[in-house]
């Protein structure tokens, strides 16, 4: 093959691509700057939420409040306003005008004077999300705390040790470390590292294939002395460089908004470093060349620039299988799954996230592995230009 | 010096093109006159060797294309059906990116393209961008770079196709120029006057055979029509096939 050729081919439709403003803005920034944005802007939102329902005084409506006054008087000691429900409870969950009602039962008084348990009921929604679990997760710790120092009381009247009720004691040692926290955190950044990559080189693999044969360029271009895998290797050249180049900026934007992400609040922690940096994008590198294959490779097969769209849009799909499945089940990682490519790329990061060393077997695994699938897919696409069908939208 | 002897091409059931022969010479601008449908572009396209022809073999400056397609198409500048010209690229980028194609020196593409802007008079369009261009305008740069490195072979699919009057001249005087410098011409076209202005030797294809081949005075005399237009209707065999 020659490579001066090559090189030409692959330089015009960089030059070409560079000036369709569209092209560059879609792929290389939005490819490479939503993944990381994104995730700044959803973690910081959620938190803050969280932090400020923390911390805002606890509102809890009440039904029956003269039923169980020594408890009201605990919990308005505790800072907890009280307000008196008027209608039923389910209803005021389900319209979510509280995030918890409680409810004291109608006996309340005479179980507690008798020494027997007194029942409250508390309702809430189990499945809503964020928030409302604060004021439930408070609201059950303050009645907990309440219980305790009542029964302890109780024991210690009748001259019982109280510590007789502790049976077993836990002490939790929680192994997670600052770094193990913050990759349950950033799973999602393999995703969004591949997903850049796979977007970055798409319009490049459409225009220069499909786009090409709709204006009709195809068949003056193939008119030149040149045979047709130098030409297509050129391209594919072009199309996996966009690739790198999201690949590139999507970490660097990754690493510029770290300081935005909210560890300190979380106690989490997550260090960067260039080796880090370097690791990632060597495994991820032969997965340019995997995507910018693959999506050339379906682009020959559209006739048009908008059927090209359609089919390549949908292989943006496939990145986000090996990631999902991740952050569903814990898989048990095995050294052979490093070589299967997206799924090896989504181990090695998250290993690196969570602060362990990667040994260099499996980066080497993840690289090679990939890189040889990636060769194979290229070489089909190179090859699928011989084929006259390819040649002509008409 | 364009040979092409036989060549057959069926798509599914269609018969494209079925045994077409005809020589185009040097020094002479040979014709492929037919009506839309006829088998031109398929012919074309076998000829200069985008796609492979089912029988029969297409020797240029005796190098068989579908043998060596590379060396052969080094031998031939074509201006294919589809202009297709890069539209975010100047005029003289497209033509530079041939070149380089080509394989040219940059000196080389150079000179040439200086002397090409000059003949087909592009001067006040070649770094601007082709999209937008006019039809003429484009027509001429397509050319250009087809021609860029001045193969000895030119190939033309309906190059005049489309174009105002001052646009067909210049292309028609260019083609002149060309023949003058002994160089090989071959286009098709479906437009009598076109090839009655212009050609030395007239091929008429009609539903994928050539059904006459001869200089225009030649058809005439077998004809005995005295236009061309006439002896081409005569020659496919009357209006009622059209």
């Amino acid at each position: 093959m020659n490579l001066k050729l090559l090189k030409t081919v692959c330089f015009k439709e960089i030059l070409e691509n560079i000036r369709d403003r569209r092209t560059v803005m879609s792929s290389i920034v939005m490819g490479a700057l939503f993944g990381p944005i994104l995730m700044v802007i959803i973690l910081n939102v959620t938190i803050n939420m969280q932090q400020d329902k923390a911390e805002q005084q606890l509102s809890v409506a009440v039904v029956n409040q003269e039923g169980a006054q020594n408890l009201m008087r605990f919990l308005v000691s505790q800072d907890v306003d009280l307000v008196t429900l008027e209608g039923s409870p389910e209803d005021a969950i389900k319209n979510k005008s509280h995030d918890v009602v409680l409810a004291i039962s109608d006996n309340y008084a005479d179980k507690f004077s008798q020494g027997k348990p007194a029942k409250v009921l508390m309702y809430h929604d189990a499945s809503a999300k964020g928030v409302a679990k604060v004021s439930v997760n408070r609201l059950r710790a303050l009645i907990n705390g309440y219980d305790r120092s009542i029964g302890m009381q109780r024991l210690q009247l009748r001259g019982v040790s109280p510590r007789l009720l502790q049976v077993v004691m836990i002490q939790e040692h929680d192994q997670a470390t600052k770094e193990s926290r913050g990759a349950m955190l950033l799973s999602v950044l393999p995703y969004f590292l591949i997903m850049g990559l796979f977007m970055g080189s798409m319009y490049l693999a459409i225009d220069t294939t499909a786009g090409e044969k709709e204006r009709k360029s195809l068949e003056p271009l193939f008119l030149n002395p040149v045979p047709r895998d130098t030409i297509l290797a050129g391209k594919l050249a072009a199309t996996v460089a966009f690739g790198m180049l999201t690949l590139v900026l999507t970490l660097v934007a990754f690493k510029l908004t770290l300081p935005w992400y909210p560890f300190e609040k979380l106690g989490m922690g997550f260090n960067m470093g260039p080796k880090v940096m370097l690791i990632m994008l060597l495994v991820l590198a032969p997965l340019a060349l995997l995507a910018g294959a693959i999506q050339t490779i379906i682009a020959a097969f559209a006739q048009s620039y908008r059927e090209a769209q359609t089919y390549v849009g949908l292989v943006l799909i496939v990145p986000m299988i090996p990631s999902m499945l991740l952050m569903f089940m814990p898989i048990k990682e095995q050294l052979w799954m490093m070589a299967v490519p997206i799924l090896g790329q989504n181990l090695v990061i998250n290993e690196l996230l969570r602060g362990d060393a990667v040994a260099w077997d499996a980066i080497a695994l993840a690289f090679v592995g990939t890189l040889i699938v990636g060769l194979l897919l290229a070489w089909i696409a190179v090859k699928l230009y011989n084929r006259e069908k390819m040649l002509f939208a008409d | 010096m364009i040979s092409v002897q036989n060549i057959s091409k069926t798509f599914g059931k269609v018969t494209a093109v079925e045994n077409v022969s005809l020589e185009a010479t040097d020094g002479k601008i040979t014709a492929l006159l037919g009506a839309n449908g006829a088998g031109k572009t398929t012919s074309m396209r076998m000829i200069y060797a985008l796609i492979k022809p089912e029988s029969g073999q297409v020797l240029v400056d005796g190098i068989n294309t579908h043998d060596s397609p590379v060396a052969a198409r080094a031998k031939m500048g074509v201006l294919p059906d589809a202009r297709g010209l890069y539209k975010r690229l100047t005029a003289r980028e497209n033509i530079v990116y041939f070149g380089r194609l080509q394989g040219m020196t940059e000196q080389a593409i150079k000179d040439r393209s200086e002397e090409l802007i000059e003949r087909l008079g592009m001067a006040s369009f070649i770094n601007r961008r082709t999209d937008g261009f006019s039809q003429g305008q484009r027509v001429k740069v397509a050319i250009a770079r087809a021609l860029i490195h001045d193969p000895q072979n030119i190939l033309l699919d309906e190059p005049t196709n489309g174009l105002d009057v001052m646009s067909t001249r210049a292309i028609r005087r260019f083609l002149k120029d060309q023949r003058a410098r002994g160089k090989c011409v071959l286009f098709s076209s479906h437009v009598m006057q076109e090839v009655s202005a212009v050609c030395d030797d007239i091929a008429i294809i009609d539903a994928g055979r050539i059904v006459a081949h001869g200089t225009e005075a030649k058809l005439l005399e077998k004809t005995g029509c005295d236009n061309l237009e006439d002896a081409f209707v005569a020659l496919v065999g009357g209006e009622q096939n059209a």
